[in-house]
């Protein structure tokens, strides 16, 4: 077991202020049971689950309240016992709405038996039933896009894995859920990881950990020590984003993905801490996945905290279980501030991949007024995939949506690295995401005419 | 074969004819705001310039030297350029489709052009030889292509920027061609 | 002199012949009709018939394949020549349609949520959070319809997209561009018409707009079943007549409008 600093460095990134200091050192506190519940039938990607439950049903905790409906979907799960209350439209963090369940929660009713049989002796088990209590327990990738991991753990035959990323970079400024969950919960992550590899069958364990997180990789190397492997923890270079997948697994092994590709066309599955975490528990526990870290934090919440809180959770109980916010609140973002989403109201629930709720202040949040582009090429510079935002914003501004999907905007991960460093304060990121939006829209009516 | 290529690179960068003798700026702006119209324009401008130089260098030399009518030059050239395009055109059409498709709608505009015009002028002028005649105007049509593609290229660019309102549309387009063609003049004194 | 004449005649009478040959044995055949109904046609290539532009409809009506009325932009004058041309009896042109826009909740009459600084696009803005519009129905004024338009029909007033009637070529592209769906065809002869897209209840309704159908059911039995419920959003079917003349005064939710 060795730490060691990454062999490799992708190019371009960005080095915000990290902002991590106001959550780093906090533990990780349960949040006391919300009265009410939101639960969102989509909390990941691909089809939302389908409800199985009806209003006035009583449920108890852990009990699957919606099934996923199709290949890339996943469950849903109670994450404490009550009533439905109502199944209705509900605002997602990511600006949609979906169909959510809403449950009244009845803080007396006892713990109960574990919804699933706990398999403490996972290591004689089969892989095949490891996955399928992965697909069970309705676990999503955590770290923010929510792919669904039981579709991730399986890759088809002629794509053999060797290598499993455990992705502890937590690149994106202010959020520290994952860093606390590592340094707290280190044995189950292990343990969790492991599980994952036993899955996968895959050779290697690399563990990806920014520098400024050592705290965290010294926990984890710990606890690493009682179960020698071959494993490794790489001390990632502290650079957004080295969080991203195709990022960091550059920086770990030198592969680049193809353009269009997944990790797995280089033999590699990149997974959380936090969904490796989520799969101990639902393999060693046999509990599903319905809570989950995540930071409060920002300028203008009164005592920033990192709760372990129930997927449901309001943001408004969030808030106020964290002392309020500020009168000069201004801005909400779920998710880090880089990639995460502007929420309109704290009236919304947390997800499956809600890492991070940061509550800004209007001094923090300066209206600007973007101009034309000087192309003065440090988009380009900081784009880590080597894209030119300068020309696909352009030309997505001039709805030359052609031109860009031959510059490749479809590639673009949306990191936001370049609308950072843009002196013109371009909203880049946003130009891209209507293109891609445009491209998908059209791809997926041609295949719908190809169909009929 | 020095002095081929010399002529070539003469044709193509020093003395391009639209950015250095200003001839066939018509089609240089009127068809420069897709890559892929600007494209096939240069294909039939290139076909147009070569073949035309090809016969007029034949009734130059056949025709119009012996019985020493060069004055009729100009009147001729037209004629028969006009006549052979129109032929060509027709050709096309009915036996290679595809190629009438790409180039069919550019051929007639250039009929007459002062660009192909300018070509056959320019090899009588210089007493050239039919293999240099028509080495020249190919490499011309060259230098077309190219100052077509590269203004097509800015066009496209120019497109999607937000100039003040008095500079847009054709205004700015002029003002990028002058640019254009102070940027050539830097090939000055590359050849001789 | 005559050398010159002969010299230059020579050439001429030579071009000629070949010109002349060339028209004779190699020209293609092309039936000159679709010239001339492509003539006939607006030639705005707005794709509003189904096909790929004016030149792709001429082709198919002079083969048969389509009536020539499916151009709404063509005026009965030209559609009478078209029907002379094909040689048919005259067609009876389609009703024209024109665009509009279900929804008048501008600045002052609809809330907002918060405060948008994207780019102006309405998909962008509706992707942000839902959009800055606090009713999920509601024009969000960012102009994507506007700039769909072919034919500069659409203003935004106050922000909110109209259609200008007399302008519009009824292509359909405002309709298929709009995120929210709420620009629908309505025939031209009609004016009276339901300025709300909302399907919230009308509670939800009256909270974020003040111009918004709040599902009451005055008008249904004001216009003896020219409008409909669907839902709790009043409905007009454009089949029926519609000639009361009471009904935008009488609707509590202020969204019948006579234009």
């Amino acid at each position: 077991m060795k730490v060691s600093p990454a062999p490799f460095l992708f190019r371009g990134g960005i080095h915000p202020p990290d902002s991590k200091t106001a959550t780093a050192a906090l533990p990780l506190k349960d949040l006391p049971l919300p009265a009410r519940l939101e639960v969102s039938t989509s909390q990941h990607l691909g089809a939302p689950a389908a409800p199985c439950v009806a209003v006035g049903d009583r449920v108890t905790a852990g009990q699957l309240i919606a099934k996923a409906s199709g290949f890339i979907s996943a469950n849903v799960h109670a994450p404490a016992a009550g009533t439905i209350a109502a199944i209705r439209e509900a605002p997602t963090p990511t600006g949609r709405t979906a169909t959510a369940i809403i449950i009244e929660t009845d803080a007396d009713a006892p713990a109960g038996e574990p919804p699933y049989k706990p398999i403490p002796d996972w290591r004689e088990q089969a892989p095949r039933s490891l996955l399928d209590r992965v697909a069970e327990a309705g676990i999503v990738g955590m770290g923010g896009a929510g792919f669904p991991t039981h579709v991730k753990l399986s890759p088809p035959g002629d794509k053999p894995i060797d290598t499993l990323i455990l992705n502890g970079a937590e690149c994106e400024p202010f959020l520290n859920s994952d860093n606390r969950l590592l340094i707290e919960r280190a044995e189950q992550v292990w343990e969790g990881c492991q599980i994952i590899r036993r899955i996968l069958g895959a050779g290697t364990i690399r563990v990806a950990i920014e520098d400024n997180k050592r705290e965290a990789a010294k926990a984890l190397a710990a606890a690493m020590e009682s179960a020698p492997d071959d494993a490794h923890i790489h001390l990632l270079k502290t650079l957004y984003p080295q969080g991203s997948e195709k990022q960091q697994i550059y920086s770990v092994t030198g592969r680049t993905v193809p353009m269009g590709g997944l990790p797995m066309d280089v033999g590699c599955v990149v997974e959380n801490v936090a969904t490796a975490y989520a799969v101990w528990d639902a393999v060693v526990n046999g509990r599903p996945l319905t809570a989950r870290a995540i930071t409060v934090t920002g300028d203008a919440v009164n005592t920033p905290t990192n709760w372990f809180a129930p997927v449901g959770t309001s943001f408004a109980d969030l808030v106020a279980a964290s002392g309020g916010a500020r009168d000069n609140l201004a801005k909400l973002i779920a998710g880090g501030p880089m990639m995460g989403f502007a929420l309109p109201s704290l009236e919304v629930a947390m997800s499956k991949t809600s890492s991070g709720l940061l509550l800004f202040p209007r001094e923090c949040v300066r209206p600007y007024r973007s101009m034309a582009c000087i192309n003065c090429g440090r988009c380009v510079e900081a784009c880590p995939l080597g894209l030119m935002p300068n020309e696909l914003s352009q030309a997505a501004e001039a709805d030359d949506i052609d031109e860009a999907e031959n510059r490749h905007v479809m590639d673009c991960f949306e990191c936001g690295a370049c609308a950072y460093v843009c002196p013109a304060r371009r909203p880049l990121v946003q130009h891209m995401r209507r293109a891609k939006a445009v491209i998908t829209q059209r791809r997926r009516a041609a295949a719908q005419q190809k169909k009929t | 074969m020095t002095s081929y290529i010399l002529l070539v690179l003469g044709a193509v960068l020093v003395n391009n004819f639209v950015l250095n003798r200003f001839l066939g700026i018509c089609p240089f702006l009127g068809v420069s705001k897709k890559l892929e119209t600007s494209l096939g324009m240069s294909g039939a401008v290139i076909f147009v310039m070569t073949c035309a130089a090809a016969v007029t260098w034949c009734v130059d030399h056949y025709l119009l030297k012996p019985y020493g009518l060069d004055y009729l030059q100009t009147i001729a050239f037209i004629l028969v350029i006009a006549a052979f395009v129109q032929l060509v055109e027709m050709l096309l059409k009915r036996y290679v489709p595809p190629l009438y498709s790409a180039l069919g709608i550019y051929l007639p505009l250039i009929t007459t052009n002062c660009a192909v015009l300018g070509v056959a002028v320019m090899n009588v002028q210089n007493k050239s030889g039919f293999v240099e005649s028509t080495v020249f105007a190919c490499a011309a049509g060259c230098g077309f292509a190219l100052a077509l593609t590269i203004f097509t290229g800015l066009r496209e660019k120019i497109e999607r920027a937000d100039p003040p309102r008095a500079f847009r549309g054709v205004a700015i387009a002029l003002v990028t061609a002058g640019l254009l063609s102070l940027a050539f003049m830097g090939f000055n004194g590359l050849v001789k | 002199m005559i050398t010159s004449i002969l010299v230059v005649s020579g050439i001429g009478l030579v071009c000629g012949v070949a010109l002349a040959l060339g028209a004779r044995y190699l020209s293609v055949e092309e039936n000159p009709l679709i010239g001339t109904v492509t003539e006939l046609l607006l030639g705005a290539n707005c794709g509003a018939c189904g096909y790929a532009g004016c030149g792709g409809y001429a082709q198919a009506i002079v083969a048969g394949e389509a009536p020539p009325n499916r151009c709404p932009s063509c005026t009965p004058e030209a559609l009478a020549q078209i029907s002379a041309a094909l040689g048919i009896a005259p067609i009876e042109a389609a009703a024209r349609e024109v665009a509009l826009v279900l929804c008048r909740g501008d600045d002052e009459q609809a809330q907002k949520r918060f405060v948008y600084d994207g780019i102006t696009a309405c998909a962008a803005a509706a992707a942000v959070g839902g959009g800055d519009k606090a009713c999920r129905y509601g024009c969000l004024g960012y102009g994507t319809c506007l700039r769909a338009c072919p034919a500069g029909a659409i203003e935004m007033v106050n922000g909110v997209a109209r259609v200008h009637p007399e302008l519009c070529i009824s292509c359909r592209k405002c309709v298929a561009a709009c995120p929210r769906g709420i620009i629908r065809m309505v025939p031209a002869a009609s004016h009276t018409h339901i300025f709300c897209s909302s399907r919230d209840p009308g509670a939800t309704v009256r909270k974020v707009c003040k111009v918004g159908c709040i599902g009451c059911r005055i008008c249904t039995r004001l216009a003896e079943g020219a409008i409909t419920m669907d839902g709790t959003l009043a409905v007009v079917d454009y089949k029926q007549p519609l000639d009361n003349e009471e009904l935008p005064a009488k609707c509590p939710g202020k969204c019948i409008l006579k234009v």
